[in-house]
């Protein structure tokens, strides 16, 4: 008997973009797969390294990040240094041998509650075909 | 080589260009880090056998700010000198530079990208060198592959610390890996693989490449392998080199597009 894989995601959504961008697709009546546990940060760039390997260790299958467009950061530059360091963990990761299909960053604004229920839907789509993360096995084993 | 090196230091101490020389002094058939302040001990000065001279120079500064020494510098050395500068950590303005190439059997032993300082004072650098070993068997691995590796690696890391305290450039006081919140306390090896990548990621755009940790590491991890494949990254995604120039930023840390 095997049970369906319902991928775990845990998204690190910037106040000021992403997370109204997620409030709009909630008011808008749009549906996307629960599979996402929010967490509210004040700018993608707060997000580091640390948070995101603690993510996949405590049983994430995959992380996503959604931070404001270039240009519109509420910090003015945030989401510059965000995308360096996440290009950079996503060659690191795919170093230690985990996929870096499982660490996605999405420009997503407040009026675009459409481009984050479908970014929502594909990613889930994406981890669901890529099964459980390495990570979670390994967490599993030292229980 | 060591000769004239010891007469160009000799000269540089006479003249009272610094107060002191850094460098390598042989005790009893072993090496220590020295500072050389009078003539008569030159003779001890050594070169042979390769250690982390920049992270002694920034303590010395450290107690004495205004102090100028000069320090027989590996091209490792140098670039730790030069990244530390650009962090604040030391003062270059005070530092005189004596650069020594790398021979052939060093540099292949780091798998060193550049065995050799900007200037040399004695010795022939060895031009058009190539490392040997360019981690291809490891870069052929599959996923699944490159993540048994490292479990099996990782597996053996007794969380000594060997690593960070041998590393040149981990200078800060508060350092991420006691955080009990990423690094469980008390917990043998730690968690895979967060200890690691943290210490890899710190150091991106920031390693030199001298190969310290992993000589320091008591059970031989090969950290070198992941330095090295971020060193490429970086240099591949931003074009940059640790090292080379102090008006260079770590591009990871500045806010232009890339």
């Amino acid at each position: 008997m095997t049970e369906e894989f319902k991928p775990k995601i845990v998204g690190f959504l910037c106040n000021w973009c992403c997370y109204a961008g997620a409030d709009m697709a909630g008011t808008s009546r749009m549906k996307y797969p629960s599979n996402i546990r929010i967490i509210r940060v004040m700018c993608s760039s707060r997000i580091n390294t640390e948070m995101i390997i603690k993510a996949f260790q405590t049983g994430a299958d995959a992380v996503f990040i959604g931070g404001c467009h270039f240009g519109d950061c509420h910090y003015v530059d945030g989401n510059y240094r965000t995308k360096k360091r996440i290009d950079v963990l996503k060659r690191l990761l795919s170093h230690m041998g985990i996929e870096q299909e499982r660490l996605r960053l999405e420009w997503v604004s407040a009026a675009e509650g459409e481009k984050f229920s479908k970014t929502m839907a594909e990613f889930t789509d994406t981890i669901t075909s890529l099964g459980p993360s390495p990570l979670r096995e390994i967490k599993e084993e030292a229980i | 080589m060591e000769p004239e090196l010891r007469d160009y230091v000799g000269e540089l101490l006479d003249s009272g260009t610094v107060a002191g020389v850094l460098a390598l002094k042989d005790e009893l058939g072993a090496v220590k880090p020295y500072l050389f302040t009078k003539n008569n001990e030159i003779g001890d000065l050594v070169l042979t056998s390769k250690y982390p001279l920049a992270s002694v120079m920034s303590m010395l500064q450290k107690e004495d700010p205004s102090i100028k020494l000069a320090i027989v510098c590996r091209g490792c050395d140098e670039r730790a000198l030069i990244e530390l500068a650009k962090r604040n950590q030391i003062n270059l303005d005070n530092i005189v530079f004596v650069g020594i190439p790398c021979d052939e059997e060093m540099a292949d032993k780091c798998n060193c990208l550049q065995p050799y300082p900007k200037e040399i004072v004695t010795g022939e650098k060895l031009s058009n060198w190539v490392p040997k070993n360019n981690y291809e068997d490891f870069k052929n691995m599959s996923t699944e592959e490159k993540l048994i590796f490292w479990k099996g690696q990782l597996e053996k890391c007794n969380k000594c610390y060997g690593c960070r305290n041998a590393c040149p450039l981990c200078f800060c006081s508060d350092c991420e890996l006691e955080n009990a919140l990423w690094v469980k306390h008390g917990r043998l090896p730690p968690e895979f693989p967060i200890y690691h990548v943290i210490r890899a990621f710190h150091l991106a755009g920031k390693c030199v490449g001298c190969g310290e940790c992993e000589n320091a590491c008591p059970v031989g991890i090969p950290l070198m392998t992941l330095n090295h494949l971020l060193r490429e990254d970086i240099k591949d995604l931003f074009g940059y080199m640790t090292g080379q120039d102090i008006e260079d930023e770590n591009p990871i840390n500045t806010k232009e597009e890339y």
